[in-house]
């Protein structure tokens, strides 16, 4: 395997994940980047890009791993995408895929425009785009909050 | 303080938890995590964001608070994700530190038949963790060899 891995990869579980290959290459442009496939054509498992990042789209291989379409809609865990592009037509791709779009695109105090959207299987995404460049002590006083960065 | 360039990596996860300090904590001990940014209601509500970094990557830490953001520990530990975490050193060392903070070390380090050295475990609320040290270089021929699978894009 190469060695340009990034330090933490996400492990996302689908019911079937050949199908969700397919839906997160349509609707949010992903690409698959490695595919294990077993005898019968099962996918073992497999990676695709997203931008710098990776995520594993493998089935529900244990007891402890559940696509959110098994358990209700529960996410234990969600990824948070940051892109360069237009947010608005990433969404409208998106919702034209079939995502189901939870928030649409805003912009918020933080300085980023972004969307929400469950993906075929209930997976929960959230897309983003830096719009302006805030200190903490704007974006505190932005959102009537407390941000520190000395712990 | 501006935000970093890290915290514009392309894809950041967050994971979820009942207590989300306390897992920070855990996570700072056990995995050696560097908080980065935490964001708190002064008034002791629910509000809560909190930002780490593991080894030049950044992570959201969230609280429950939603069927989309629960605990595995709210699930019968059942994970909807799970996170894999590429190390450059000794993940032995890293395993006995993890479960000397509490981690729950259901596979233990063994070398697997991709050329890297990993063990597997559970934190405190159930996420389950993977973490990785390369410490081969394996051809895709020889990944097919060892597994009887059929591979496309090994780089």
């Amino acid at each position: 395997m190469d060695h340009a891995r990034p330090s933490v990869m996400v492990g996302i579980c689908y019911r079937d994940p050949r199908a969700a290959l397919a839906w997160l290459e349509a609707a949010f442009g992903f690409e698959t980047s490695l595919l294990i496939e077993g005898p019968n054509g099962d996918v073992v498992h497999s990676q695709m890009n997203v931008g710098d990042g990776l995520i594993m789209v493998g089935p529900e291989w244990d007891d402890r791993h559940r696509s959110p379409a098994a358990i209700g809609g529960v996410n234990t865990q969600s990824a948070h995408v940051n892109l360069d592009e237009d947010i608005d037509a990433h969404c409208a791709r998106a919702r034209a895929a079939g995502a189901k779009i939870y928030s649409e695109p805003e912009d918020q105090f933080y300085g980023e425009r972004l969307y929400g959207a469950y993906d075929v299987e209930g997976h929960q995404w959230i897309f983003s785009r830096l719009i302006k460049t805030l200190s903490l002590e704007e974006m505190s006083q932005a959102g009537g909050v407390t941000a520190r960065d000395h712990l | 303080m501006t935000l970093s360039e890290a915290d514009r990596q392309t894809l950041i996860p967050a994971i979820f938890y009942r207590d989300p300090k306390a897992a920070m904590t855990f996570l700072e001990r056990a995995f050696g995590f560097e908080t980065t940014m935490l964001i708190e209601d002064p008034n002791g509500g629910p509000d809560f964001h909190g930002q780490m970094q593991a080894g030049g990557s950044t992570l959201m830490i969230g609280r429950e608070g939603s069927l989309a953001h629960t605990s595995p520990a709210s699930v019968n530990g059942k994970n909807t994700q799970s996170l894999s975490l590429q190390i450059e050193t000794d993940v032995d060392a890293h395993c006995a530190r993890a479960r000397a903070q509490g981690a729950e070390v259901f596979a233990e380090p063994e070398t697997q038949f991709y050329g890297d050295r990993t063990y597997r475990c559970r934190d405190p609320e159930g996420h389950i963790w993977t973490i990785a040290q390369t410490v081969k270089v394996v051809t895709r021929e020889e990944a097919e060899a060892a597994t009887g699978l059929n591979i496309t894009g090994w780089a």
